[in-house]
This record gives structure tokens, sequence and C-alpha cells, in this order.
């Protein structure tokens, strides 16, 4: 499969941003549902950690992935795509680009604001951005959930359209970013 | 006669009391505003700091007598601050600091070592909850600007005190290992 994006699909760098971010961010729920439910004590250090060591993953990863974006050609949309809908899909695409920054940015702003600061897998750890401060902390505790809710919803709308283009419009929509071979019926 | 006999004991009382004076090291004000004392642990691979807010040093110390020197150091272990609430009343809580139990912890120590460039190292006991065990620490001992300051650190494993019962004594998240940090200023 080709490396770079092209006016038809995605490359394979592209889908491998792609899906590993996807990956993580069902990985993070999970976790942190988990973490939620555990009392303060070594199994909720530990499950915070990894959720906070993924999280550290997803932010570089979504740097990466926008430097990536502008060095290739993004896939044009179908042709026959209604205004409305070219719309929505660049405002939901930027919506998620910010949300894949920002969530663990502000997950990162929390644990300094606690004073637990951010170790990526035990290797090494990264710097507080804030003094430990109660109020800051409740601030972007509530932020990160905040933004982590809207993700999810906007992931799951994304994913919904992404599955209509697919099974309704029958296009190739989901298809380029997939390591599937496209439809090749003229229609984009 | 009578008089006089006595009057000679009472000197020698006093020669005896002010060349004792003068032969124990210099008893040292520690300033409790500007004195810290300072934890860093451990936890999934991130360090964090915390501190004591009230603990009191009594130091007598002199570079010059460290046989007459000493420091007893009373720890209030209820006055822990990692700058997080819900992490403070878990270190107080029964399985780690337990302080309803033991309130304090103790730190003395009489053997020093002048390691030279302004440099010591001192041999001391320290108890943590009912545990007491040998505790080294390394200190610098300067006047500066008509301020004198004894800095200095240490290194201990808080299971060696039983800090960590239960689930605690994990030290995969918990490291076992913790550096104490000290800066008193001393008047």
């Amino acid at each position: 499969m080709q490396v770079m994006n092209d006016d038809r699909r995605y490359g394979a760098v592209a889908q491998l941003f792609h899906w590993a971010i996807v990956a993580l961010i069902i990985v993070q729920f999970i976790l942190a549902n988990r973490a939620d439910d555990l009392p303060l004590g070594p199994a909720k250090i530990a499950t915070l950690a990894l959720h906070k060591s993924f999280g550290m993953t997803i932010f570089a990863l979504a740097i990466l992935r926008l430097l990536w974006r502008l060095m290739n050609r993004v896939p044009t949309m179908p042709l026959n795509t209604p205004g409305w809908q070219r719309i929505a899909a660049h405002i939901s695409h930027g919506a998620l680009y910010a949300l894949i920054m920002i969530t663990p940015l502000f997950g990162w702003l929390m644990s300094s604001a606690r004073n637990f600061p951010v170790s990526w897998f035990g290797l090494f750890t990264f710097p507080d951005l804030v003094q430990p401060n109660k109020p800051l902390y409740d601030f972007f505790h509530e932020a990160h959930e905040t933004l982590a809710t809207t993700l999810l919803v906007l992931a799951i709308a994304h994913a919904l359209a992404a599955l209509k283009h697919h099974f309704l419009d029958r296009d190739n929509v989901l298809r380029r970013m997939l390591p599937l071979k496209l439809k090749s019926d003229g229609r984009l | 006669m009578r008089n006089r006999s006595q009057a000679r004991v009472l000197l020698a009382t006093c020669i005896l009391t002010l060349a004792g004076l003068a032969l124990a090291a210099t008893q040292w004000q520690m300033q409790p505003k500007q004195s810290t004392l300072t934890f860093i642990g451990k936890q999934a691979g991130a360090e964090f700091e915390g501190v004591f807010e009230k603990f009191t040093a009594d130091i007598k110390f002199d570079p010059k007598d460290l046989a007459g020197s000493r420091f007893d150091v009373q720890i209030d272990m209820n006055s822990v601050n990692s700058r997080d609430g819900e992490r403070d009343t878990t270190i107080k809580s029964a399985d780690l600091f337990n302080v309803k139990r033991w309130p304090t912890g103790h730190y003395v120590a009489d053997k020093f070592v002048d390691r030279g460039a302004g440099k010591f190292s001192a041999t001391g006991k320290l108890t943590l909850r009912d545990v007491t065990r040998e505790v080294p620490i390394e200190f610098t001992f300067e006047t500066k600007g008509g301020a004198t300051w004894l800095k200095g650190t240490a290194n201990l494993k808080r299971l060696d005190f039983g800090i960590g019962q239960g689930e605690w004594k994990d030290t995969a998240t918990v490291a076992n290992e913790v550096k104490i940090r000290f800066a008193l200023l001393l008047r």
C-alpha cells in the first residue's frame, strides 16, 4: 500500500495514525472507568499511570498526525456530497483533531495541579505545567471529562457517518481509510 | 572557715559550669518559618514532593566540636502535606503513617564526621511508627550573610519502618525508596 495520501485514499501512515489513536482512545475510556471505581491505592495509581502513559502517547501521535496531514494531500470528498455535509465533515474533523490534542493536555494539566506528575511508562517524567492547586485541579478535571465525553460523542457520529457512506451510499469513504481496494465504479 | 570553703565550692562549680558551656557545641535555635523538611516519593515512576509543616529541631552543632554535637528532631506526622488532600489522608491512615497511634517521628544523631570542604555526615536513629533504624545523613553547615543554614539529604526505605501495610507493601507502584531533604535556618 502507498505510504503517502493521494486524492483518492489515505496512505499507510495516515491509516496507522488513525487506527492506533482509535484503539488507544477505547483503552483510555476503559482505564478511566476502572480507575474511577477504585479507592486510592496501588491499583488505582497503577491504572491511572497506564491511562496517563497512553494519554501522552495519544498526545504525541496527534501532533505527528497533524504534521503528517499538513505534508500530505487530503483525499477529496465524493463529488455528490451536499454542501451541509461538507461543512459538517470539516467541522467535525477539525474538532476531532483538536480534541485528541486538548483532552490529553488537560489530563496532563490536572495531574500537575494535583501534584501527581505524569510518567511515560516509568521511563521518563513529563515536567509539571502548573503548581499544585485544588480549585485549578477541579477545573481541569471537569474540563478533561467534558472534553473526553465530547470526543466520544463526535467519534461515534464520525463512525456512523463512515458506516452510512459504506453501507448506504456504497462509496469509498470508509474503504480509503482501510487497507482495502477501492471500488472502481468511478465514484470517489 | 566554713564560709570560705563554701565559697570555694561555689567558685569551683561556676568554673566547671562555664568550662562545660564552652566545651559543649553551640546551641542553635531553628527558625520554623524558613526551615523545611521535604520528602520525595516515587509513584508509578514519577517523583512527587511533600513536606512536613510542623517539626522541631534541637541542634547543638559546632564544626570544631563534633563530639559535643547533637541533633534531636521531632516531626509531627500529622503535618504531612503532599499538596493533595486525598493523598495526605491516605498517607496518615493506619496502613501508612498511622498518625493516630504514632503521631510523632523522631530523629537523634550524635555521631558526626567531617567530610571536608564544609561537608559533614552523621549517623542517627530514626523512629517512625514503632520502628527505630539507623539512618545516615549528609549535610553542609554554612554561614552566609549572617544566616546559618544546615542543609542536607538522607535516603531511606519506607518498608524498613513498616510504612506500607497490606496492599501498600507493593513497591511496583509506590517505590520503597524515599528521599529526604532538609534546610534549617539557625540562629
